[in-house]
Parts: C-alpha cells; structure tokens; sequence
C-alpha cells in the first residue's frame, strides 16, 4: 500500500506527458496493482478511470497505439472487476461517468467495435447498481441513453443475441418506464425510441414478442393512472389544482411518446400497441367515461372512470395527435357507432376461438404482474411453446417476413398486411352489426387469405347516396350512446364547458385526415374536406351548432369566444366545400338572424369615443394574427375548470367569459367579426370593408410621391424633425387622409418627394411646446395593427420628435391640420364601422341635415369649403382650435374644433318605439332619431342640434342636473368653458347644455363661409339659449369627457350605456340637437330634430364619415373623470362643451359651439363598482 | 452529499457549438483544456454554494433527441433552467436562436431561467457573431448573456452558477412551486419536512451507502 502510494505520485512513474501511451501504460500499472478497492486507494481509482477517459479520447482522435493497448490489456475487464466489489458510489459514478464519455466521445468506429466487442459492456448493463442514488442512477440511465444512441445495424448485435435471446440495453432500461424521476423516464423513452428506430428483423422481433406485450400494457396503465389522478384534480378544488398543468402536459406527453412510435411504422410492434392502447385505455377508460354524465352513469359505476369533460378532453387530443390508421380508425368508430354492450364482456371461448390476442376484451385494469415480472417470464421461457397465442402467430408472420429479402434498411409492411388491415377495418366501419372489438386486431393478425371477402363485404356496405339520405331523414342517437354523449355536451344550457371539448372533439374527429376514412364519418353524416360532396349533413348536429352560436350573439350569453369560433370551425367543415355552402336554407336563414343579433350587439357598444375604435381595429388585427389553433386550444389545462370570467384567472380573453363592460365590448366585436365572417363565407363572398385601412392604398416608406398633385404649397410644411437620439432632419409635411407622411424633396424630379415617414394620423398626438411657439411634439403611435405593437418593444412610438417650423403661424397651421386631420382620420373610420354595423342611412336615405353637410365637405368643388380635394381642411385653421391647442399639453388632439355634429344622423334608422321623450335617454351607444310627432321630438327639432349620448337618462332627472354642474365646473380646469347644463325642461333626461361660444368662434375667417348657416345658427342659437339656458364660458372647444359606465349586470343589453358622444360640428353644419336614443327592441330610430324642419339646411348632408362626431376622450381623461366621480360620489358628473368650428371656415357670426354634456348617476345597483349614466345633450350654438 | 435544493438544467442549442463540452468543463474541471481535444458529455452533476446553501445542479445534454417530438417536450418540462448555447464562429447557430427559444418557451415551465451563452470566445479571429449581438438578442427576449469558452473555462462557472442564483432567487420570491417536481426543483433530502409522499425513498441510502461499503 505505502509503496503503491509512492508510486503513484512518484514523478519517475509517472510520465509528464498526459496524453501519451506511456500515461496509459501507466495508469494500466494502476490499475493492476489495485485490483481490490479499498477506502486507501479510492481516490487513486477515480483519479485512474478520468484519466483513462481522457486519454482514450485522446487516443481515439490522435494515436491508435493507445487503444490498441487498451483493448490488447482487457483493460474494460478491470471495470467490471472494480464494479463487483461493493466500491461505493463515489467510484461508482465515476466509473459511470468514464463510460459515458467514452462511448459519448469515440468517433473511430474500429476503436467502438472493439470496445463493444466483448461483452463487457452488457454485463455492466446488467449490473445491479444502487439505483436508489439518484445520481448513480442518472449515470447509468444516461450512459445506457448514451449506448443507445450508437444504436445502428451493425452495433445493434453487439447489444442483441440472437441465440440467447437477451438484449439488456433495452430490457434492463424499460423497467424504469415509470421511475419518479421525470428526466429518468425521458432517458427510457429516448431509448426505446432509439432501439425502435434500428432496423433490424430479428431484435424487433424479440421486442415484438417478448417484450411489447409486457411493456405496452404497463405503460397504459401508468398512463390510465395518471389520468385519473389528473380527473381528481379537476374534481377537487384543493391545492391538488397546482398540479393539473402538470398532468395535463404528462398526458400530452404520453401521447406524442406513444405517437412517436406508431410513426416508426413497425407494424407488428404497433398492433400490438394499439391493440392494449385501445383496449386496456380508450375504450374502456375514456369512451367509457363519454357517458358518465347522464344516463348510463348509474350502472357500473364501480368501473373506474373520469367526467365526461375529461375524457372529451383527452379524447380531443389522442384525435389531434395521433393518426394511426387502424387505432384511430378502430376509436372512432367505437364512438360513432357502438353502444354500451362492447363492456360487457363475451364469453371468454368466443375470444380463444378467434385464436384472440390475450388483452382485446375492453378493460381497464392492471397488468397481472409487473413489467420486471413480465419481462422475465417471457424471456426466459425457453421454448416457443410458452408463448402465448398470439405472439406465436405474429411470431409467425414475422418469420414470413425475414425470408423475403428485406427491403433496403425498409420494415414496412408488406402491401398483402396493408390491405388485410385496411379491409378489415373498413368492414368493421361499414358493418352496423356490432363486431367485438377484438375482431378488428384479430383480422388485423389474419394472414390476408379473406382479402376477397372483405372487399365484397365492404363494397356490399358502401352506403349509396341513397342509403344516405335516407340516414339524414333518419338519424338517430339511440343505440350511439357515446355519440349521444357528445351531443348532449352541445347544450349550453348553464355553460360551456363540455360543448368546447364535444366541439373539439367532433372537429378533430373529421380533421384526422391521415387516419379516418370518410365512409366512417358519412355513417353519421359528418361531412369534411374529403367528402366530394357536402350535400347531407347531419341535421340534428348542425342544429346544435346553431344553437350555439345564436346564444353566443346575447347580451350575458355564456358562449365563450373558443366555443363561438369552434362552432364556426365545424359548421364550416360540415357545410363547406370550396367556398359552396350547402347549408340548407332555414339553417343559413339561421345564421343570418344570429349575425343580425350580433350586429345588433355590437349597437349597443357602438360609441364613438376615442377607444371604441382602438378596440374594433385591435380586435380585428388580434383575431387576424392569431387564429385559433385547436392543437393549442386542447393543451390548455386552465380549461379543464370550469369556465370563468375574471382576468384574474390568467385565462386569455377568448377562452373566458369578459368581465366589464370593456371585455363585454370586445366581446361584442369579436363576436361580430366572427359571424360576419361566417355569413360572408357561406354565401361565397369576399370581404371588402375590413380591415378598416386598406394598406395596399396607403402610402408606403420610400415610396417616390408627386407632389405637384397638391395643388397649393401650403400643404406641405416645410419642419426640422428633431429625434430623441438628436437627429436633426429637415422634411417637408404632407397630410393625407388617413396618412401623415414626411418626404424628402426627389432630387431627380422636381416637385416629387420620397416618404421617409408614414404614419397614420389616427395615432398621432400633438402638442404645442409652452416654450417655443414653433414647436410642436409629436408622437405617432403604432397601430394596432402592427407587428411590433405587442411584441417585446411594447408600445414605443414609431415615432417621438420635436418639430420645428419656419414660425408660429406655420407651426399653428401644422398643428391644427395634424389635429384636424387625426379627427378625420378616426371619423371616417367610425363611419367605416357605423356602415358595417349597417346603422343607418344608407339603407334609408333620409334626407337628414348631415347629409349636406357632408356633400359640402365632400365635394371639393365647392371653393367656399374646400380647396383640396384630399386634404381638404388644411387649409383652414381656426383661431379656436390654435388656441385650444395651448390651452394644455394634455389634450390638445381632443379639441373638437371640426366635429361634426352628424353623428346623430347615422343612427337615425333605429325606431324607438318608446313614446318619445324618455327613450332617447334611454339609449345605449344608439342615437336615435325620435319621431318628430312626439313631444320630445319637437323640442329637439325646435333645437337645432344637440346630442344626447347618455344611456339611462330615465333614472334620476333631478339627481342628474345638479352634479352636472358641478360636474361641468370642475372640468373647467381644462380649459373648458363653465358651462351651465340643465335639462330641458319638457325632456326629463335628455340635458342640453348650450356653450355660449361665440368667443371661440371668432378667429380667423379666412376662407369662405357659407352664409346661410349663419341665419340658421343664430336661430339655433336662441332656441338653445330659451330652451337650455347653457352657458359656456370658454374660448375653445372642449370635448367633453367622460364616458365610461359601468353597467350594471342585470341591465337589458338595451340599457347598456353608450358611451357619450362628442359632436363636432363644421361650421358649414346647422348644428343640431340629436339625442342619443336607445333602440329598443330593434325599433328603429328616427331622427328627431331633424328630420323636416331642417331639411334644408346644409348641414344636413353631413352623412358621410368626415361629418361624424367624435369623441376624444383618452383614458386618462376617462380615469379622471371616474376619479372624480369616485371623489364627490355624487350622482352626477361631467359636463363638456365643445365647440365646433367650421371645417375650414370661421366665421365670427356662425360658428358652432357645441357642448356635450354629459352627467353621470352612478346608479347602485348591487355591487357593482359604479353604474353611471350618462346623459349627454350638445348643442351648437353660433 | 446532502443538499438543500436540486436544480435541474438541460442545454439546447445547435449540434456542435459545444454543449457536452461546456457540461464537462463545468461538472468536471479536471479535464484540462487542451488543445485539439474535445471531450463532452451528455450527463452530469455538481455542487454549489449560494447563499450559503449547498446546491445541487443536475445538468441534461439533450443532444441526439431531436428526431422525436415527445422527447423534446419532456426535456423542456422538466428543467428549471436552460443553457442557450451558440457558436460564436458560426452565425447559423445564433441565427437558430429563435427557434429555440420558441420551443423552449412553449413546452417549458413559464418560470424556466433561460441563459444565452455564445460559446467559443476563444476564437476571436473567427469569430462571425459580436458580442453586442448576443447582448441585444438577450435583451430583446429577457435572457442573461454571456459569453463563455469551454476550452479556456473562461466563464463556464459562472454561467452555471448565475443560473443558479436566479432561479435560487425566484425560489425565494416564491414564484417557483419548489413542491412540484415537475418545475426540475427538489428539496433536498434533510430538507423534507416529512418523507411520506414522496415514491423515492432513495436520497438516504446514497450516504449510507457510501459509508458503509467500503
């Protein structure tokens, strides 16, 4: 011992080289004189074996000679000797490790062979380790993943022996398939994968034959076991829940795993699979449990089983992933066509008879012995007269196989198997007699001689068209209960939370396109991409589908936006085939009424505040990027719970009920997206008014622009751009409609210029500089739309700079045409939506006053109004709004100086039918016209323009007149004008306040006016004045603020409050009061003050998007508002005016003011938050 | 050989950028780097200090498993922290990055502690992809950077280890589920309240045995 030490750090014996054949020598010196581990000499070992490893690889790369030494010395014998003695973990894993760097490391194949060549290395396989270490463990479950992975074959004989039938790669690694160490079972998987994958006839035959069965039936029933554990922590609302992602992510697993290996195509390894697949798990498990929640669940309850939204989960994803032929063929058809009696079982000869696999009676139950047990029974059974039935004959088959000459490193069956499985399975399909299932694996083992048979039986059962239409008249669950099952899970009557799954489930059912054939799904009529035809459809399923989606379309509807869009999926699959519809007419008249419903949703949202827009174009965008994928929808386990609406949950909006009035407006839009898309697919349309922007049509980076086209100069401001990072730039301005565009002067062409900056004017927020008066901030936001928007760089601008003009009035000029502009980039669009929510005129031409308003706005020749046919305003700055922009940085895109007071209007084709005065203020988000024979009605149109947004104004007139103006005085920090609101008297709810503007008015009247406004307004004016007694004390225009309401959840959704609308008004329109009325039960609004009295006046040609009121509220004027309601808890809140200039003219005697008003009453109703109302009257004034 | 917590690693990237060789090189510092040798391995464990806490690091090469969809699924799952590997000299594997990084982020655990490692830096004069780079993608994506060479050792502990100390540091905030040893964590043997539940009794024996044998 003491001399061996010497040794060892003796320089003389040591050589200085380390990479070297002498160092091996050395260590083979080592070695030999410690042949006997002791506590002394232990670390001299470990030390030893690294060193061995090191220099192996060395050698293997560098100097043959070494491993010629290495193997010419036994020296892998010296190993194994240290492993027999009991040496301890410390050697142990080193040992282990030595190895797996060796077989990891060694790229020579001669130097491999060597080593694998004796037998040393099984019988180190073989060696009883103490696994109990975890880190022994790992080794060695690592090193044999190591083995495995230099599995090929030539190596594969080295691990397999034909002669002793032993390959204790594999045996010893599969009998930890199921150890509680998550990296330890991927290793076995990895593994037996890896072993799978070598081609080689006689291992497979041996994994075949004595192992699958062993090893399969375990491994189903771990799987069966976790899904049970995986259905009590649905069941149970305990801690347990933290660990449902867990399970559902194992299953998922278990699934690809098992996927994984019918995709190696190893036939007769894969019969066995899914033989035990089938019937020791689905079946008798998942199947089984379909019914568990109604009728059969009474009997057999002894038999495990898990809820039925379990199992049409878990049945959704074995559709989704796997796509075995005749597994999921054989599933499918069980579910489709079978009933009950498949659990019962058949007398036991029946299955011997049919010379019967020993584990095809459906059960779920755990193997007779265990998998180490197993393992040992059938590889040590000597003779082949231990096997069991099955495994001979397939042994058989096998043997068949081997003398034909394999195909080139090919197992693929041969086409005689191929078509005796196919046939079989089809016959099974088509054969309404209820086959046991073990007939199918039984055909599926036969040797082909019945092929002839088969066909005929399954040409005699081809259902003829006829046969299916009579099954479309005569379409029954009974005698289906599994089917029936899912169907019933349609019913949404409390939720939806099965209907999901049972839709998933069908919609994979028909999407599995490798594995089931479309004869199976036509026995229950379910059309898909395959069929020629889709002129038959079940009828009692599309029905179910409909009802689905028409409930989806309600107010408090407890349709999930996945449940929506899963329905959609399947109905489309059902009754599409390229782009033809052949849904019959009452279905598709079905669906159109739904899409009515949801259009009509969507009305009650419909507002014209800032966010509205935001949201419909978010939405839309979000609905286009992310397209439900139903993959991903079946891995989510939050959806095992049942269905919730709070955010809180981490659930993403679409899988759960909105909470708020926000999410319920989201909602509202996807819905309607939704089904306009539905609508439009079914009668073969093509969508042309979404998205809103039209890119193709909007100007592009760097694209070269004639500019000449701009007919006066004025429209292009010449500015510095100053960037954050301290780039100065000189470019000139261009407003277009939607756009703002910063070019470069073309270089080449005169008068051209390059955009090096787009935009959308929608998104831009100016704001002067208090220092600087040729100043202006600009921020131009990313629309929604774009890629980056949500991406990691979250919402930085796409643009923050400081722009720098000539001088003041050039950068007044600017600003105004930015904010102008922004107002009529966002109007246009909400008329954009207010079309698509088909809300007025169009299809009721109405002569309203908007409308001539709007043609003035619209016709560029008109030279009073407008000079540019595009950019029409610019031009045209009022004093009012220049001002306004100083009044706060805060808000200076919400001066309304051009709205426009047509908003009313569009509403106009709603009826109220609510006896006038009362149910304009009942409006929520509509705007009405009232019936100008009522009271109310005539007030308004004595009125010229107000507007009245404000949802439930019924409640509470008194209450809400004082805290308005309140309301409105504490809003006058803003710059706003005090205003005095009160209601008209004769109209309990509408309030109209009456900016007393004129001062804002006065500016610059520049350009042309038209003259006849200004009689109108000034009659406009009085009447306001005697009917409203509104003041307004401020120079500019104000938007009013505020919206926002809670609605309370037992509201109708009739009652759902709209958000206040602001009316902008342009001086070329009479400003008008229009109420904002709630449609009630579909009746349609009519315009009230409008409508005859004032027919003549211009404004009312203001239909079109530029003549749309619009509000600018941001969120933070919004917060503030609720803040402040939260402050004084008082009923009431809010009142703003504004003022609206005439869209490029002022002019001192007409200019229109106009105050919306708003007032808020909370409303208590129950506990909600705070349940305002709003009541909103505007008038213009001149 | 006890330990308070047990972290498991796997290492992803690219074929060839040095995986193996960096898991040697941190597990087993013994092999000296030298030239024209490259030695790797798929397996290995090591212990740690932070805090004061003996911390054990199980790292899983998971070389040779991308054929099979299962397979790389579970190897995700069951980690608490992910080495990002890149081969600074080979622009291909950084611009593989993303891909990885996507199926890292969709099977693993959400608290997974992701690190960017640009293997190699000892190659300077082949190097193809800067270290700005590296720096700017981990940004982007919210990954710790660094930049390591197997060969020189320069770094590799740290990686590791500051791997460690994040997900040391979310075990603290409480955002790991240190129960569930799905998340790759496990409490260390003496640290068990109680060692009812759990299937594995295992963790003793190795001491006992370890004594007792020899």
């Amino acid at each position: 011992m003491f001399r061996g030490k010497g040794w060892f750090s003796g320089s003389l014996w040591k050589p200085k080289n380390p990479h070297s054949l002498e160092q091996l020598k050395y260590l083979y010196h080592l070695f030999s004189k410690n042949q006997v581990v002791t506590e002394q000499n232990k670390a001299l070992l470990v030390e030893t074996l690294r060193s061995i490893a090191e220099i192996l690889i060395w050698g293997d790369q560098n100097d043959s000679t070494v491993f010629d030494f290495f193997l010419e010395k036994n020296m892998l014998s010296f190993f194994l000797q240290i492993m027999k003695q009991k040496c301890g973990r410390y050697v142990c894993i080193q040992l282990l490790q030595t190895l797996n760097i060796l077989f990891e490391n060694i790229r020579n194949e001669t130097s491999l062979y060597y080593l694998l060549s004796n037998n040393h290395v099984n019988s180190i396989i073989v060696h009883k380790f103490d696994f109990s270490d975890e880190e022994v463990m790992a080794y060695y479950i690592s090193f044999l993943k190591t083995l495995s992975l230099k599995l090929n074959p030539h190596t594969v004989n080295f691990f397999y022996n034909e002669h002793t039938n032993d390959f204790p790669l594999y045996t010893e690694a599969i009998k930890f398939f199921n150890h509680g160490e998550s990296m330890v079972r991927i290793a076995v998987r990895t593994l037996t994968l890896n072993v799978f994958k070598v081609q080689d006839r006689a291992m497979l035959k041996f994994i075949r034959n004595k192992t699958a069965a062993p090893y399969f039936s375990n491994l189903v029933w771990f799987i069966g076991n976790h899904v049970l554990e995986l259905d009590n922590c649905v069941r149970m609302v305990t801690e347990y829940q933290s660990r449902l992602p867990d399970f559902v992510a194992e299953h998922l697993d278990h699934l690809h795993y098992l996927n994984d290996i019918l995709c190696l195509h190893i036939d007769d390894l894969n019969d066995v699979l899914t033989d035990h697949f089938l019937n020791s798990l689905l079946v008798p498990l998942y199947v089984f449990s379909l019914t568990k929640r109604r009728r059969h669940s009474q009997t057999e309850d002894d038999k495990p089983h898990v809820s039925s939204v379990v199992s049409l989960f878990l049945l959704s994803q074995v559709f989704l992933i796997i796509s075995h032929q005749p597994l999921v063929r054989q599933l499918a058809h069980t579910i489709l066509n079978k009933d009950m009696t498949i659990f019962t079982s058949k007398p036991r000869e029946e299955v011997a008879a049919h010379g019967g696999n020993v584990n095809t009676e459906p059960g779920f139950v755990a193997p007779q012995e265990t998998l180490e047990k197993l393992l040992e029974n059938q590889i040590h059974a000597k003779s082949k007269h231990m096997f069991t039935k099955s495994s001979e004959s397939s042994s058989m088959s096998l043997d068949d196989q081997t003398l034909e000459p394999p195909e080139e490193g090919d197992v693929s069956r041969p086409p005689s198997q191929d078509m005796t499985s196919d046939s079989s399975l089809q016959h099974d399909t088509k054969d309404e007699e209820q086959e046991s299932l073990s007939e199918c694996s039984i055909a599926l083992q036969s040797n082909g001689t019945n092929i002839t048979d088969e066909e005929k039986a399954v040409a005699a059962h081809k259902l003829s068209q006829s046969a299916l239409e009579h099954l479309q008249q005569e379409f029954s669950l009974s005698n289906r209960p599994f089917l029936e099952a899912i169907f019933n899970a349609l019913e949404c009557t409390e939720n939806d939370h099965a209907a999901l799954f049972a839709l998933c489930l069908l919609y994979a059912l028909g999407h599995n396109a490798a594995g089931i054939n479309q004869d199976l799904l036509d026995t229950v009529l379910m059309p898909t991409d395959k069929s020629e035809t889709k002129q038959l459809y079940n009828i009692n399923l599309v029905e179910r589908l409909i009802k689905i989606i028409i409930q989806s379309c309600q107010y408090n509807s407890r349709i999930r936006l996945a449940t929506l869009e899963m329905s959609i999926l399947l109905v489309k699959q059902l009754v599409l085939k390229d782009g033809y519809s052949f849904l019959q007419d009452r279905h598709l008249a079905a669906i159109e009424q739904a899409r009515e419903e949801s259009t009509l949703l969507l009305r009650n949202f419909y507002k014209s505040e800032e966010i509205f827009l935001d949201m419909f174009e978010d939405e839309y965008h979000e609905m286009k990027k992310r397209p439900l994928n139903v993959e991903y929808l079946m891995m989510d386990d939050k959806l095992l719970l049942p269905p919730t609406g709070t955010p809180m949950s981490g659930v993403e909006f679409h899988k759960r009920l909105p909470c708020g009035e926000v999410e319920r407006a989201r909602r509202a839009i996807r819905v309607f997206f939704i089904l306009r898309d539905l609508s439009l697919s079914l009668q073969g349309e093509v969508e042309t008014q979404l998205p809103l922007t039209n890119t193709a049509n909007c100007i592009k980076m760097n694209e070269v622009l004639d500019l000449t086209n701009f007919p006066d100069n004025s429209d292009l401001i010449a500015c510095t751009v100053l960037t954050k990072n301290g780039e100065k730039i000189r470019r000139f301005m261009v407003i277009d409609i939607l756009q703002l565009i910063l070019v470069q002067p073309d270089t080449k062409k005169l008068g051209w210029g390059v955009a090096k900056f787009v935009g959308f004017l929608q998104d831009i927020e100016v704001a002067g500089d208090k220092d600087d008066s040729r100043c202006l901030h600009l921020t131009v936001h990313r629309p929604a739309s774009s890629a980056g928007a949500t991406a990691g760089n979250g919402r930085t601008p796409l643009l923050a700079a400081r722009f720098v003009f000539d001088d003041h009035i050039r950068c007044m000029a600017a600003k105004q045409r930015l904010t102008k502009g922004r107002l009529k980039a966002r109007q246009r669009k909400l008329h954009q939506i207010a079309r698509l929510l088909e809300l007025p005129e169009h299809i009721q031409p109405c002569p309203s006053p908007l409308r001539q308003g709007l043609h003035v706005i619209r016709d560029t020749d008109n030279p009073s109004v407008i000079h540019r046919s595009q950019s029409q305003d610019t031009g045209f700055h009022s004093k009012a709004s220049s001002s306004s922009g100083s009044q706060g940085p805060y808000r200076p895109l919400f001066i309304s100086t051009n709205r426009v007071p047509g908003f009313a209007t569009m509403m106009k084709r709603e009826q109220n039918s609510l006896p006038s005065s009362i149910q304009h203020e009942s409006s929520g988000g509509e705007r009405q016209r009232r019936p100008s024979g009522s009271p109310s009605s005539q007030r308004h149109s004595s009125i010229p323009r107000s507007r009245d947004s404000s949802p439930r104004q019924q409640r509470n007139s008194s209450s809400e007149e004082i805290p308005l103006e309140d309301l409105s005085k504490s809003r006058s920090r803003h710059s706003s004008p005090n205003l005095k609101r009160q209601s008209a008297s004769g109209l309990p709810k509408a309030r109209i306040s009456a900016p007393p503007n004129i001062s804002l008015i006065p500016v610059f009247s520049g350009h042309a006016t038209i003259s006849s406004h200004s009689g109108r307004l000034t009659d406009d004016t009085g009447k306001i004045d005697t009917k409203l007694a509104a003041e307004l004390g401020c120079k500019n225009h104000i938007v009013d603020s505020l919206q926002e309401i809670p609605v309370p959840k037992s509201l109708r959704p009739a009652e759902i409050p709209s958000v206040s609308l602001v009316t902008g008004s342009l001086s070329e329109d009479v400003p008008h009061l229009l109420p904002q009325l709630h449609a009630q039960d579909g009746d349609i609004i009519q315009s009230v003050s409008g409508s005859d009295s004032e027919m003549d006046s211009p404004s009312e040609m203001c239909t079109k998007p530029c003549c749309m009121n619009e509000t600018s509220f941001t969120e933070k004027q919004l917060l503030a508002a609720l803040d402040k309601t939260r402050i004084d808890d008082q009923q009431l809140m809010s009142e703003e005016t504004s003022l609206n200039l005439s869209e490029g003219l002022c002019h001192h005697s007409s200019a229109a003011a106009e105050i919306v008003s708003s007032s808020e009453a909370p409303q208590k109703a129950g506990s909600v938050k705070k349940n305002n109302t709003v009541n909103k009257g505007a008038v213009h004034t001149v | 050989m006890s330990y308070a917590y047990l972290f498991k690693y796997i290492i992803i990237g690219d074929t060839g950028v040095g995986k193996s060789c960096l898991l040697l090189q941190f597990t087993d510092k013994r092999f000296q780097p030298v030239h024209d040798l490259t030695i790797g391995v798929e397996f290995g464990a090591r212990m740690i200090t932070i805090d004061g806490k003996q911390i054990k690091l199980q790292i899983w090469d998971t070389a040779g498993q991308e054929a099979f969809r299962s397979i790389t699924r579970s190897y995700y799952r069951g980690a608490a922290g992910a080495l990002l590997v890149y081969d600074i000299t080979r622009r291909d594997t950084f611009n593989h990055l993303t891909t990885w990084l996507e199926d890292a982020r969709q099977h693993s655990n959400s608290n997974m502690v992701i690190m960017l490692i640009g293997n190699k830096n000892d190659l300077e004069s082949r190097r193809e992809v800067k270290k700005e780079e590296g720096e700017a993608f981990a940004r982007e994506h919210g990954l710790i950077f660094m930049e390591t060479s197997a060969k020189t050792a320069a770094n590799v502990e740290e990686a590791f280890i500051n791997t460690a100390k994040e997900i040391y540091e979310k075990i603290q905030e409480g955002v790991f589920d240190i129960n569930n040893e799905a998340n790759g964590i496990k409490i260390g043997p003496q640290h068990l309240p109680t060692n009812s539940n759990l299937p594995s009794g295992g963790q003793y024996s190795s001491s006992n045995q370890g004594g007792g044998c020899c």
